[in-house]
C-alpha cells in the first residue's frame, strides 16, 4: 500500500473513531478536531512501527501534520532519503 | 468615561487613544483598536436589526479567528451575552445548549455547515452569521459583508454592570451541562484584578490557548484590552503540536502566556524549549488543574528569567486565588500552594456542618466578592446549592460560593489545595482523598501523569483503581508501583489495579477525563 493509504486508513479506522466517515487527502486534521493532541502521539508510534522510521519531534510539527497529504509527503521523502 | 463599568468599554477607550495599536492577531493578520470597535459596533447594529435586544444570547461556533473577537465585542456591544460553543462538543450537546438558553443566532462559518445543517434540524436556530446563505440551510444567513455595511457608530443601548455578559457551560455531576452566568461586573472585576496584578500593558502580547468556552480565555481577551495588550490568538492545529506551540510564542513574541498545565508539559517534552528565543516572555500563567511540582521546576530551569504565577477558581468565580511561584526546592515534589486570595475576594473555609474552621484547619472554601457568577442559567435549584447564605457583621445576609474544593490555609498564609470535597471517596469504610492517591503516584520518579478513580464494587462500596503515564524512556512493574506507593498510603487507600497506559481520554480543556476512565474500568468489571 502506499503511504497515503496506509496513512489515511490508520487516521480513519483508529483515530477519527466513528467522528467521520471519510477522510480527504486535504482535510485539516487538526483544525477539524479528527485528531487530538493524543491521536498525534498515536499516530508518530504507528509511523515508527509501520515505516520503522522515527519522527524526530522537531518533525512533528503543523506542516507536516495538517493533513494526509502533508503526512505522507513528508514520509515518501524521509523514506526515500534514509534508503 | 469617568469610570469602566462594561467589559466592551477598554475596546472603545483604546480605539481613541491608540487607534493604530493592534489589538488581536491571528495567523499574522491583525485587527487594531479602531478597526475592532468598528467592527464591533457594525457587528451590535446588525443583530439589532435583527431584533436581538438587551439580555438575549448569541452563540459563536466555530475554530477561533480574528472574526472570534468581532464576535465578543459585537455581541456584548449589542447588550447581549456571548454563548461560546465547543467547536469539537457533540451535536446533541450543542443542541442541548442552544435549545436551554434560547439562542437565535450563532456566528460561525463555513468549516462548520455540515454540523450546522444537523443543529438547525435539533434546535429553533433563526439565523447565521459569517457564512452566505445557500438553499441548502433553511434559516437566513448573513455575511461578514452584509454585516460590515452597517454603520459603525456605537448603539443606544443603556447598560448596567449586573447586565448578562457571557454564559459558560460546564459539564454538571449528572452529565447535563450548566450554563454559568457572568455580568459585566463579574468578568470586569476579575479582569482589572489581572491588568494591576500581572501589570499588563500596550507593550505586551498576551496569548490566547484556551478555547472562548474556558473561562481561561477571559483573561486573554479582556485584561488584554483594558490593558491595551494584544490578543495573539494561537491557531487550533498548533495547540496539539508542542514543537509548533513553542516556535509560535517565539515568532509572536509573547509576553503572557496562560494556559492548562497540560500545554506547558507537552512543549516542555517534546517543544525544545532551549532552541528557542523565548526572551520576550516574561510571564507564565497556568490554571485549571495542579502543575506536578516535578515539571514545573523543570519547566521553571528551562525558562528562569520568566515568572510563574498558578491562579485557582472554578468557572463560578473567575480567578479567586493567586500565587507566584517561589523557587522550588530540589528534594520534595510537594505540591504548590493556589496561594493567597485575590484582592476585592473574601475567602473564608467551613467545615462540613458550615461553621467557620480554625485558622489552618481543613475545609471547604467559599468566596464572596465581585467576581462571584450571577448563577446557573434557569436552574435556580443549582444556584441555590452553590450559594452559601451568611449572616454578615450581624447584620445583613450576604451570599458565598461554594467552591467544592478542600483547602487549608498554612502558616506564611498561602492555601494548600487538597481536592474536590466529591474526590473523597469511602472505601471499605476508609476515608481516602483520590488526589493524594494521585500525588503519591506522581512523586515515582517515572510516572509522568496519573488519575486515581473510584470503581464500584459488588457489595455496594468502591474500590480505588489508577492508571497512570510513564516517562517516555522508562518502565516500571505494577509492583513496584504498589511498593512505592505502600510505605506512602495507608493499604485501604493503594489502588487494587493500577493500569500503564500510552494515553488518557482527555476533556476538549485538555484535563484528564477521570469520568471516563471510571466508566471504561466500571464497564470492564461489570463485563
Amino acid at each position: 500500500m502506499e503511504t497515503q493509504t496506509i496513512i489515511q486508513k490508520f487516521i480513519l479506522d483508529e483515530l477519527a473513531k466513528g467522528r467521520k466517515k471519510t477522510i480527504d487527502v486535504d482535510d485539516d486534521l487538526l483544525g477539524e478536531g479528527i485528531i487530538d493532541s493524543l491521536g498525534i502521539l498515536q499516530l508518530v508510534a504507528f509511523i515508527e512501527e509501520k515505516f520503522n522510521y522515527t519522527v524526530p519531534d522537531e518533525d512533528v510539527v503543523i506542516e507536516n501534520f495538517m493533513s494526509v497529504s502533508a503526512l505522507s509527503h513528508y514520509l515518501d521523502q524521509k523514506l526515500a532519503s534514509k534508503g | 468615561m469617568s469610570y469602566r463599568y462594561l467589559l466592551h468599554a477598554a475596546i472603545f477607550e483604546n480605539a481613541q487613544k491608540i487607534p493604530d495599536h493592534p489589538a488581536v492577531r491571528f495567523q499574522k493578520e491583525e485587527l487594531s483598536y479602531l478597526q475592532l470597535a468598528k467592527a464591533s459596533n457594525q457587528l451590535a447594529n446588525f443583530l439589532i436589526s435583527r431584533g436581538v435586544k438587551r439580555g438575549d444570547r448569541v452563540g459563536i461556533y466555530m475554530n477561533k479567528n480574528l472574526y472570534s473577537a468581532v464576535s465578543i465585542y459585537g455581541i456584548l456591544s449589542a447588550g447581549a451575552a456571548y454563548v461560546p460553543l465547543d467547536p469539537f462538543a457533540p451535536i446533541d450537546r450543542l443542541s442541548f445548549v442552544i435549545n436551554d438558553c434560547q439562542i437565535q443566532f450563532i456566528i460561525t462559518n463555513d468549516q462548520k455547515m455540515e454540523d450546522i445543517k444537523e443543529i438547525i434540524s435539533k434546535t429553533s436556530l433563526q439565523g447565521l452569521i459569517g457564512v452566505q446563505s445557500t438553499s441548502e440551510i433553511d434559516v437566513p444567513s448573513y455575511s461578514w459583508e452584509q454585516i460590515f455595511s452597517f454603520p459603525s457608530s456605537s448603539p443606544l443601548i443603556q447598560l448596567v454592570e449586573q447586565d448578562l455578559a457571557y454564559i459558560l457551560y460546564t459539564s454538571g455531576s449528572t452529565g447535563t451541562p450548566k450554563g454559568i452566568m457572568h455580568t459585566h461586573r463579574s468578568g470586569l472585576s476579575f479582569a482589572e484584578w489581572a491588568v494591576q496584578t500581572y501589570q499588563i500593558s500596550s507593550e505586551d502580547r498576551i496569548s490566547n490557548h484556551a478555547p472562548l468556552h474556558f473561562d481561561l480565555s477571559t483573561f486573554d481577551f479582556f485584561a488584554s484590552a483594558i490593558g491595551g495588550a494584544t490578543t495573539v490568538i494561537i491557531p487550533e492545529g498548533f495547540t496539539k503540536l508542542p514543537a509548533s506551540m513553542a516556535k509560535w510564542i517565539q515568532d509572536e513574541e509573547i509576553t503572557i502566556w496562560y494556559s492548562v498545565p497540560f500545554a506547558l508539559i507537552q512543549m516542555l517534552e517534546r517543544g525544545n524549549l532551549e532552541s528557542r528565543d523565548l526572551s520576550g516572555l516574561r510571564w507564565i500563567l497556568f490554571a485549571g488543574e495542579p502543575f506536578p511540582t516535578k515539571h514545573l521546576r523543570t519547566l521553571m530551569k528551562t525558562l528562569p528569567w520568566v515568572k510563574f504565577s498558578n491562579l485557582y477558581g472554578p468557572t463560578e468565580t473567575n480567578v479567586c486565588t493567586y500565587y507566584h511561584v517561589a523557587p522550588l526546592p530540589e528534594d520534595s515534589d510537594e505540591p504548590i500552594p493556589i496561594g493567597i486570595v485575590c484582592e476585592n475576594t473574601e475567602d473564608l473555609v467551613v467545615d462540613i456542618e458550615g461553621r467557620p474552621v480554625a485558622e489552618g484547619e481543613i475545609g471547604e472554601l467559599l468566596i464572596r466578592g465581585g467576581t462571584v457568577m450571577k448563577g446557573y442559567w434557569a436552574r435556580p435549584d443549582l444556584t441555590e446549592k452553590g450559594f452559601y447564605r451568611r449572616k454578615m457583621f450581624d447584620y445583613c445576609e450576604d451570599i458565598f460560593y461554594r467552591t467544592g474544593d478542600l483547602v487549608q490555609k498554612m502558616p506564611d498564609g498561602n492555601y494548600k489545595f487538597l481536592g474536590r470535597k466529591d474526590r473523597q471517596i469511602k472505601t471499605r469504610g476508609y476515608r481516602v482523598e483520590l488526589d493524594e492517591v494521585e500525588a503519591m503516584l506522581l512523586s515515582h520518579p517515572t510516572i509522568h501523569e496519573a488519575a486515581a478513580y473510584p470503581v464500584p464494587d459488588v457489595e455496594g462500596s468502591n474500590l480505588i483503581e489508577a492508571a497512570v503515564i510513564l516517562i517516555e524512556g522508562e518502565s516500571i512493574s505494577e509492583d513496584d508501583i504498589i511498593k512505592h506507593l505502600s510505605g506512602r498510603l495507608p493499604s485501604y487507600a493503594i489502588p487494587t489495579k493500577i493500569i500503564i497506559s500510552d494515553d488518557f481520554p482527555r476533556t476538549s480543556t485538555g484535563k484528564i477525563n477521570r469520568r471516563q476512565l471510571q466508566e471504561r474500568a466500571t464497564r470492564r468489571i461489570n463485563s
